[in-house]
């Protein structure tokens, strides 16, 4: 025990003193946390700029100004036809919804009357925020002229208790994709060691070689709880993103997962000999499954024969299980499930390196 | 056979040093003393070790005695490294037998790790800690271990306790490996090729440290292919080549046995013909270098006088220049016995 403490010490000062290492294991996930936080904490407020035409100062345009302006996300400007199409097509504004002349002789005469709606077809916003709104407000006040009753109102609830922002999505994955390099590339060491002969040297002591490896699993999963710590900090701090599950659970999925993929590093390096091949060979690993688990953007969105790959990847149970705990996701696996998966693909790779690791 | 020699040798050193005037029963008693003092720390037998069809140790024979520096002095390739981590226990051998400190069997037990310090040929240390954090970290492995400042001091790396491992010189790194074997002040310490990369001031800093600790009773396990390093640091030595011993003694026995001869060299300017050098009484063969002269002989007095009797008779006597005696060294007797230098 006392020399396991140690070496858990002596780690933790190698690792302080390793810039490279403090980089990619701290500072990044960080400014990652930063930088996608700022675009995207933003996004939650949604607003389109939008040009309402109307032909004269009549009662009936003045009702369909306000309507509009009574919608928090858009922006109204008014205008001439000719100038609000002219700022539609400079990319000014995101749709134009013109009013014809003579409404209300029309309305008074009981025809109906056509209001365009211009809009560039490219635009996402346009064609899927922009449309449906413009729509409900021309229902409303349709029915406001005709006088008519709704015969059938949708009333929206939703299933989560708060409303699920983009920035709550990615928090639980920045720590996923933290836990996934701090694991794995516990190989690094372990394969710059044997190179070194350092694994050979301390052989020769009576050190017992099963706590060299303790030791610096005990130094990942500190790292894990330390970097977890961290970027939940700087979400509710910075960001407003509430650690909303258990806080024990929370510990013992990090935890869970932090071993997982230290199994999996560990793995890697019983079959890479030197540090150079170790690298690439990690990042082969590494990089699919940070951007195919689903830990930055849902399963759903990606096309359906990428869905067994994330499916078969472990990091896209650790990130599902997070984004439950930490922010009350919906769920795409269960706990029990993803719990599951992880427990066996550490038992699987524990066995396995166990099996072919060689110390030489 | 063997025994009764090693007795002979051991009455003898008994005789030599115990004081005059010392009863004959006391005197008893200090030879047993010593037979304790010298029994065997490491054995082994008829050890052998192959890589891809190479034998790379055939089948070698030796014995370690407590309190000795011991000596594996052979050219790079010989099989010292192999030999020395077969009996480290890092290593399997294919056969024979090796027993250290009592304990049989290939693969040491953790109580025979206590007792033992190494120091692996490459310098395998941790590049982010320093050199006391290394000392310090390397002791707690240990039930027991020295003082850090005191292994610091031992192999002079005081001055620099505060450097990282990677900022270190070569030698530097080299004297901390060697220190990293000291730390648990182990009864033996295994030192392979210690002295590589030294500087010449290093080294002689390194055999003072070698000779402090045998002088503290610990026995000293070296490989080495410096001459004058196992000369002056071994009380006996194997010297091994392709896999093999080839002689085993002490440095000077080996010399008496294999080479009595020794050396009387001059420069010459003069055109002596080796073939008459050769004819005087007591040479055995003479060899000539860069217009220095060698001649190897049993018999010094009778040599010089019939060359300085040559060299008057041709009224040549001035130009015999820096005439010497050699002894002769344990290069003399590495190449007598392999026909080529230890360094190629």
């Amino acid at each position: 025990m006392k020399t396991f403490i140690e070496l858990l010490k002596s780690s933790i000062r190698q690792f302080l003193r390793d810039k490279g290492a403090f980089f990619f294991t701290l500072a990044f996930p960080v400014i990652f946390m930063f930088t996608f936080g700022m675009i995207y904490s933003s996004g939650d407020s949604f607003n389109a700029d939008i040009g309402v035409a109307t032909p004269d100062d009549s009662a009936l345009s003045q009702t369909f100004i306000a309507a509009f302006e009574g919608v928090p996300a858009f922006t109204v400007t008014t205008g001439t036809q000719e100038e609000l199409l002219d700022s539609l097509r400079k990319g000014e504004l995101t749709a134009v919804v013109s009013i014809p002349a003579g409404l209300d002789a029309a309305e008074a005469a009981g025809k109906t009357a056509t209001i365009k709606l211009y809009y560039d077809p490219t635009s996402n916003t346009a064609t899927q925020v922009v449309i449906p709104i413009v729509n409900e407000v021309i229902g409303k006040l349709d029915r406001q002229i005709s006088q008519q009753p709704p015969v059938i109102q949708l009333s929206e609830e939703s299933i989560q208790s708060h409303t699920m922002r983009s920035i709550d999505y990615l928090v639980p994955g920045i720590v996923a994709m933290s836990i996934l390099s701090t694991g794995l590339f516990c190989a690094v060491p372990l394969v710059q060691q044997r190179e070194k002969k350092i694994l050979k040297r301390w052989s020769a002591t009576p050190l017992n070689r099963s706590s060299l490896i303790y030791s610096q699993v005990a130094f990942r999963l500190v790292l894990a709880l330390v970097q977890t710590g961290l970027l939940i900090f700087i979400a509710s701090s910075v960001f407003d993103v509430q650690m909303l599950g258990s806080w024990p659970l929370l510990l013992g999925i990090v935890l869970l997962g932090a071993l997982c993929l230290i199994s999996i590093g560990y793995l890697i390096a019983s079959f890479i000999k030197t540090q150079e091949a170790a690298m690439p060979v990690l990042q082969l690993v590494q990089f699919p499954m940070m951007f195919l688990s689903g830990i930055f953007f849902p399963l759903a969105m990606m096309p359906d024969f990428m869905k067994p790959v994330a499916a078969a990847m472990p990091l896209t149970y650790l990130g599902d299980a997070l984004r439950q705990v930490m922010v009350q996701g919906a769920p795409v696996h269960s706990m029990l499930i993803n719990v599951l998966v992880l427990g066996a693909v550490m038992l699987v790779c524990m066995m396995l390196s166990i099996r072919y690791f060689r110390w030489e | 056979m063997e025994k009764t020699t090693e007795d002979k040798e051991l009455k003898q050193i008994v005789t030599i040093t115990a004081p005059a005037g010392i009863p004959a029963a006391f005197r008893e008693g200090l030879e047993t003393d010593k037979g304790r003092d010298n029994d065997t720390v490491i054995t082994v037998k008829e050890l052998r070790k192959s890589y891809g069809g190479t034998a790379v140790v055939d089948g070698i024979s030796f014995e370690v005695r407590r309190g000795e520096i011991f000596g594996l002095l052979g050219p790079n390739g010989a099989g010292k490294t192999t030999t020395t981590e077969i009996i480290e226990g890092l290593r399997d051998a294919d056969s024979g037998h090796v027993s250290l400190l009592g304990m049989n069997g290939l693969s040491r037990s953790s109580a025979c790790k206590e007792r033992i310090g190494i120091q692996l040929q490459a310098p395998s240390l941790l590049p982010l800690l320093t050199v006391e954090e290394h000392i310090a970290l390397f002791g707690k492995v240990y039930r027991q271990c020295l003082p850090v400042k005191q292994v610091m001091e031992f192999v002079s790396l005081t001055d620099c306790s505060n450097k990282l491992t990677k900022n270190l010189s070569g030698g530097q790194q080299q004297r901390l490996s060697v220190a990293l074997a000291l730390v648990n002040d182990p009864e033996i310490a295994f030192l392979d090729e210690p002295s590589t990369g030294l500087d010449p001031q290093s080294r002689r800093g390194l055999w003072e440290t070698i000779e402090a600790m045998k002088s503290r009773g610990k026995t000293i396990f070296l490989t080495t292919h410096f001459m004058e390093e196992a000369e002056r640091l071994c009380d006996r030595l194997a010297i091994m080549d392709h896999g093999r011993i080839i002689a085993l003694g002490a440095p000077q026995q080996l010399i008496d046995t294999y080479f009595p001869e020794s050396a009387i060299q001059f420069d010459s300017e003069a055109s002596l013909d080796p073939a008459v050098l050769e004819g005087l009484p007591g040479v055995t063969h003479v060899t000539r270098d860069d217009g220095e002269v060698v001649m190897y002989t049993a018999d010094i007095p009778a040599t010089i006088t019939s060359v300085m009797q040559l060299a008057r008779d041709r009224g040549i006597e001035n130009k015999l220049k820096n005439l010497h005696v050699r002894q002769s060294t344990l290069e003399d007797v590495f190449i007598k016995l392999t026909g080529r230098r230890i360094r190629n």
